[in-house]
């Protein structure tokens, strides 16, 4: 979220009070939604080692259904007894080391296509462009449930299967902006000093492009979240008894009207997780766009 | 899966190159030769989508005659009706049956059911469509004036509560949206119907009442990405570019310089966007058909691969393609015809 | 802005409270208090995972998923047999229908169906004995499990007269009437009809003898239908118009009937939305008699169960009360046998059932040196909960245990492999001889079998062949105990779906139970009716 000063700046801008506010307000920008992240990956890594939580799985059949703030179990139970806040805590492990899979492995096998790409240019970028568009019109539903259905649903699967169609993506993002830096004169000098090739990607290009890849990587966090979930829908994805939000909100909505808590609690963390990495993938893009 | 960007030089942040100062040849039009190259590019890239496809669905344990018969079926009874159903012949000889009839305009008759396929893909391509159309049409009709008056005062209060409820929309997932909407409006309410499709033909005031929510639950992170995106760029026009600024000196009024000037120019990018989101939305609306129970295209493809009917999922994904391929071709051409320096093949 | 999240959230509650917190007081009353009325229009939802799919037509003769749809086809065709029970679901038969009577002769080798006279299809054509023979002959080869396993003789299937249809089997076969409801061989299909439309459009199209004529229909989807105004039988059916449609799933169906979408839903099994529609009273819930108990089959071919030991270990590890009780409140019954409560034949507890005992679990794990074991199922909702159930009693005794939800190709492909070791499957029918019956899973001939056993073999088959109720009763018990001496496969629940409808509607096997031959009880849709207003 920009929160680039209107038109006209003060000359001796960050002396008055409204400049004052304005520094605050952007370091609580950056400083919240970090804070947040921070909070839920230590409640779901650290949360079970250090809080009295009983195990996500195996939970005794004749507990089951508990509503939430029933004694020992403070979310509850599920259909089977197992305690839901522990699902949650172990779910989002899941789900996070899951969105970061993903998104690390889409930056870095896009990434490096794209910026190929755009590096070489002529026939190679031809001939990567489309086999990009090939993938990017190929409905991912159905290599995903081929997956799912011939190799079995898997926490591994799932990671391979987002993250392959996650690389067009990224890709196109790292070849617009080699483009762009192509043209720069650092680029053109570099060039004229006879630094190869892949000196030039690895130590110009790639520390240029970063940044925007990483913004890029924190909205695809969120996005990676809510499709994993949408995977579990349709039976893909981590398989149950394990839990992770996706596949807790996709089994809890199939009895949602007598069981609404089910959903709601994985619904709420989902939700809180990705609106923070939202709101600091905005912030990045907006500071380092350099307005 | 992921958003979609703009594509390498897109508009915004250079200054107009120089270029030929004249119209050129309508034969020799750039644009033109653009859609021609597109075309041309889009026939090997549906081929190759189809053949994937094929493959792919080929790897998956099991056929259409085992998942007819069920799990109570001996192996001679598959066997039988694999052989009814042509399936014990080699996977080259299927797929190139398959295309001819296809490259005729023939999608095909269904595995499971024998029925001719295009009548089935027309069917359900109508209500999708519509879903979408519908979406697209709500979100970007409330997307364009929220962007627009957020960017008119940036950081004032109507900026700041915009963004901040499109940031927090995206965040919600579009079937926990359509599940919500179903039990607040639906059973809580009646205000709507909680599933099922009223064709065109039957009623046009029942159908629009059918796709209220299912278009709702599409439509709003849609919007979402739309309002952020566009007010974005417009704030991004507005403050870095040089025209801007000759546009205010030059005495022209704020709604002007936003209007005629910033959003035509950031309508270059919406439009790509647009256009991106068009091709991978038909797929995506698997999950809120399959809540509202809509006879549409993504729940065709769903239980196509479930029964393993390797003609009609075929069909399908050539569909998919086509129209994401064309929806791609269409937004850079509108681009193009927009853009006088594209159109003038400058730079 | 978290307050957006807090609004989403209370609002998520508020609508799931308030859907349950209304009428409280028990369930809408369930008799009906005057007579059928005549009338009025009836929408009923099937699950789209087994009901709500007809992908390949209609017709008896090509229509694969035959046995799930056994509703359309009912309403279409009627039924040379049907079932009929006591509102209670006792003293449940299978009795003639479109069919006048019948004769087992020569030991059962010989049947003889009379049909109705008289009766004619939707087109006028006559519906006699020369049809009958016709579908008899199509039904016979069709690929579907839900066409009929007569051991027929050659030419077997013969006329004599315009209204006698006579079969000739090799060997008795005990379960042939008491099949019919389920079978494609209970649907008469018009053969004029056939001929003039073709294969293809008749699938779409079809024309019988049934209460209901087609309207319209879109396959695995809608299917429109209106009173057939010739139906033999007088005065029926009751509704003007009975629309089947496809739906997600058991929740999107209670929404729908809540919503006043729709009147009826047939194959309820998610539990918490059971208690839900109970206690809400605004919904008539019909919980069916159960015939089919879960049961674990044990591969008894290979390590570890070709040790008998281990599945005794696994008897004693298995404690399917707590099950029943903690995921289904108590609702279904344990069998220890393939027979569930509602079905012919049931015996409650078996001679010789290894009970649950942890201990003794625990003591034969360690003489076998340690246990480990992979589980599977068949995807579903329920079976899925029951098989993560399994686990974590058989883990407190020591076992290790994976598992896993297969789909239907993978696990085909695991029995075909012969690798698996434990199944979570159901097992069974109303008559254990009926459907693909008991054998499927327990005769040495079978591919999906875990067991393999000539006296077990001997048992079912005798079993199949005699037509003394008494002595099939006898022989299925000693089946049973066989089984349970041997502990080739603990037994589990009977569960049985719920039928659900809207106050005002009622009928046989919707709003009073009959029990479920296989799976979903038959309602008998031409005596369906609703209150007019």
């Amino acid at each position: 979220m920009a929160v680039a000063d209107a038109a006209a700046a003060p000359a001796l801008a960050g002396t008055d009070a409204a400049g004052r506010h304005r520094r605050w307000l952007r370091t609580l920008e950056v400083a919240v939604p970090s804070a947040v992240i921070v909070l839920v990956v230590a409640a779901c890594f650290l949360g079970p080692l250090v809080l009295p939580v009983p195990p996500p799985v195996g939970g005794s059949v004749l507990e089951s259904y508990l509503p939430s703030f029933s004694p020992g179990h403070w979310l509850g139970t599920d259909p089977n007894g197992n305690d839901i806040l522990s699902r949650i805590l172990h779910g989002g492990r899941s789900s996070l080391v899951v969105a970061v899979a993903v998104n690390l492995l889409g930056l870095l096998a896009g990434g490096t296509l794209g910026a190929l790409s755009g590096y070489v240019g002529g026939a190679v970028d031809t001939v990567i462009m489309r086999v990009l568009d090939v993938l990017i019109a190929f409905p991912s539903l159905v290599l995903t449930l081929a997956v799912a259905q011939s190799l079995g649903a898997s926490r591994t699967n799932t990671i391979l299967a987002l993250a392959f169609f996650s690389i067009p993506a990224f890709a196109r993002i790292s070849r617009a902006a080699t483009l762009r830096l192509r043209e720069q004169p650092f680029m053109a000098a570099a060039r004229l000093c006879g630094t190869p090739g892949w000196r030039v990607l690895l130590r110009h290009v790639g520390p240029n492009i970063t940044p925007q890849l990483i913004t890029f990587g924190m909205l695809g966090m969120g996005i990676v979240m809510v499709i994993e979930g949408a995977l579990s829908f349709l039976g893909l994805g981590i398989p149950p008894p394990a839990p992770s939000w996706g596949n807790m909100i996709a089994q809890g909505q199939q009895s949602l009207s007598a069981t609404p808590m089910l959903v709601v609690w994985p619904c709420a963390a989902l939700f809180v997780t990705v609106l923070a990495f939202n709101l600091l993938g905005e912030t990045l893009r907006a500071r380092w766009s350099g307005r | 899966m992921a958003p979609p960007t703009r594509p390498a030089g897109s508009a915004g942040s250079r200054p107009p190159a120089q270029g030929p100062g004249r119209v050129a040849h309508w034969t020799a039009s750039p644009s033109l030769r653009l859609v021609g190259k597109r075309l041309l590019m889009a026939v090997p890239i549906v081929l190759g989508v189809s053949v994937l496809t094929f493959w792919v669905l080929d790897l998956i344990p099991g056929n259409a005659a085992q998942q007819l018969l069920g799990a109570e079926a001996t192996p001679e009874q598959v066997a039988a009706l694999s052989a009814d159903l042509g399936l014990d012949r080699p996977a080259v000889v299927r797929y190139l049956d398959w295309l001819g009839g296809a490259v005729t305009g023939d999608l095909g008759t269904s595995l499971v059911s024998g029925q001719p396929v295009t009548p089935v893909i027309a069917e359900r391509l109508a209500v999708t469509g519509e879903l979408v159309a519908l979406a697209f049409v709500a979100s970007l009709g409330l997307a364009v004036p929220v962007a627009l008056l957020a960017a008119y005062r940036p950081n004032r209060m109507f900026d700041r509560v915009s963004m901040l409820v499109s940031i927090t929309g995206l965040s919600v997932a579009n079937y926990v949206l359509a599940l919500l909407l179903v039990l607040v409006f639906a059973v809580q309410l009646t205000m709507f119907p909680a599933i099922g499709f009223v064709p065109l033909s039957e009623s046009v005031v029942g159908n629009l009442h059918a796709m209220v929510l299912p278009a709702t639950a599409i439509a709003f992170p849609l919007f979402c990405f739309y309002t952020r995106f566009l007010r974005g760029d417009l704030v991004d026009q507005l403050q870095g570019e040089d025209y801007i600024t000759t546009a205010r000196a030059k005495g022209i009024g704020p709604w002007q310089v936003l209007l005629r000037h910033a959003f035509r120019n950031s309508s270059f990018g919406l439009i790509t966007v647009v256009g991106l989101n068009l091709g991978t939305l038909l797929g995506g609306t698997v999950i809120v058909e399959q809540i509202f129970a809509l006879p549409g295209m993504g729940q065709l493809m769903l239980q196509a691969i479930n029964t393993r009917d390797a003609t009609v999922v075929q069909a399908c994904v050539v569909v998919f393609a086509v129209v994401a391929v064309l929806a791609n071709l269409l937004a850079d051409l509108l681009y193009a015809v927009l853009d006088p320096r594209i159109r003038y093949g400058s730079r | 802005m978290h307050e957006v999240s807090l609004l989403l959230a209370a609002l998520l509650v508020l609508a799931g409270c308030g859907g349950g917190g209304g009428g409280g007081a028990g369930s809408a009353p369930a008799a009906p208090t005057g007579p059928p009325q005549r009338g009025g229009e009836l929408t009923v939802l099937e699950d789209a995972a087994f009901a709500g799919s007809w992908p390949t037509g209609l017709d008896p003769a090509t229509n694969t998923t035959g046995g799930a749809n056994i509703s359309m086809m009912y309403a279409i065709y009627g039924g040379l047999f049907q079932m009929r029970a006591n509102d209670d679901g006792s003293n449940a038969e299978v009795v003639p229908h479109q069919a006048e009577s019948y004769e087992l002769l020569d030991e059962g080798r010989t049947v003889r169906i009379t049909l109705r006279e008289g009766l004619t299809f939707t087109d006028g054509t006559a519906f006699d004995a020369e049809a009958v023979a016709f579908n008899f002959r199509r039904a016979v080869d069709a690929p579907c499990t839900c066409s009929p396993t007569w051991p027929l003789a050659e030419n077997g299937i013969t006329t004599d007269g315009p209204r006698t249809v006579v079969l000739h089997f090799t060997r008795p076969f005990a379960a042939v009437i008491n099949a019919f409801p389920v079978t494609n061989v209970n649907w008469i299909a018009s053969p004029t009809a056939l001929q003039e439309m073709g294969e293809e459009q008749f699938a779409i199209t079809p024309v019988g003898a049934g209460p209901f004529t087609v309207v319209s229909n879109q396959l695995s989807s809608e299917l429109v239908l209106e009173r057939n105004p010739d139906y033999f039988e007088e005065g029926l059916p009751y509704l003007d118009r009975l629309t089947f449609q496809s739906i997600g799933g058991d929740q999107p169906a209670y929404q729908a009937l809540l919503a006043g979408q729709a009147q009826a839903y047939e194959g309820l099994t998610t539990t918490p939305l059971l208690e839900q529609a109970q206690e809400g009273g605004r919904l008539n819930v019909t919980v069916q008699p159960a015939t089919s108990p879960y049961v674990v089959q044990l591969n008894t071919a290979a390590a570890p169960f070709d040790d008998q030991r281990a599945r005794e270990a696994i008897y004693a590890a298995t404690n399917f009360q707590a099950i029943s009780q903690g995921l289904f409140r108590g609702m279904y019954p344990v069998s220890q046998m393939f027979t569930g409560p509602g079905g012919l034949f049931h015996h409650e507890t078996v001679e010789g059932y290894p009970p649950y005992d942890l201990e003794r679990a625990r003591q034969l794990v360690s003489e076998l040196g340690g246990l480990t074991v992979n589980l599977g199922t068949l995807g579903s909702y329920v079976a899925e909960q029951v098989m993560t159930a399994l686990q974590t009693q058989w883990q407190e005794a020591g076992i290790t245990v994976h598992i896993e939800s297969y789909e239907l190709s993978t696990l085909v492909q695991e029995f075909n492999s012969g690798e698996w070791q434990a199944m979570l499957q159901t097992a069974g029918a109303w008559d254990p001889a009926a459907g693909v019956g008991v054998a499927f899973r327990f005769s040495s001939d079978s591919p999906f079998t875990g067991v393999h056993d000539p006296e077990l073999d001997t048992l079912l088959q005798q079993a199949a062949a005699s037509l003394d109720p008494a002595e099939r009763d006898r022989l299925y018990l000693q089946a049973g105990e066989h089984i349970a001496r041997n502990a080739y496969a603990p037994f589990g629940l009977a569960f049985a779906p719920a039928n659900l409808a809207t106050e005002g509607v009622y009928g046989p096997g919707l709003t009073t139970k009959i029990p479920p031959i296989v799976v979903n009880s038959p309602i008998l849709w031409d005596e369906v009716w609703r209150v007019q207003e």
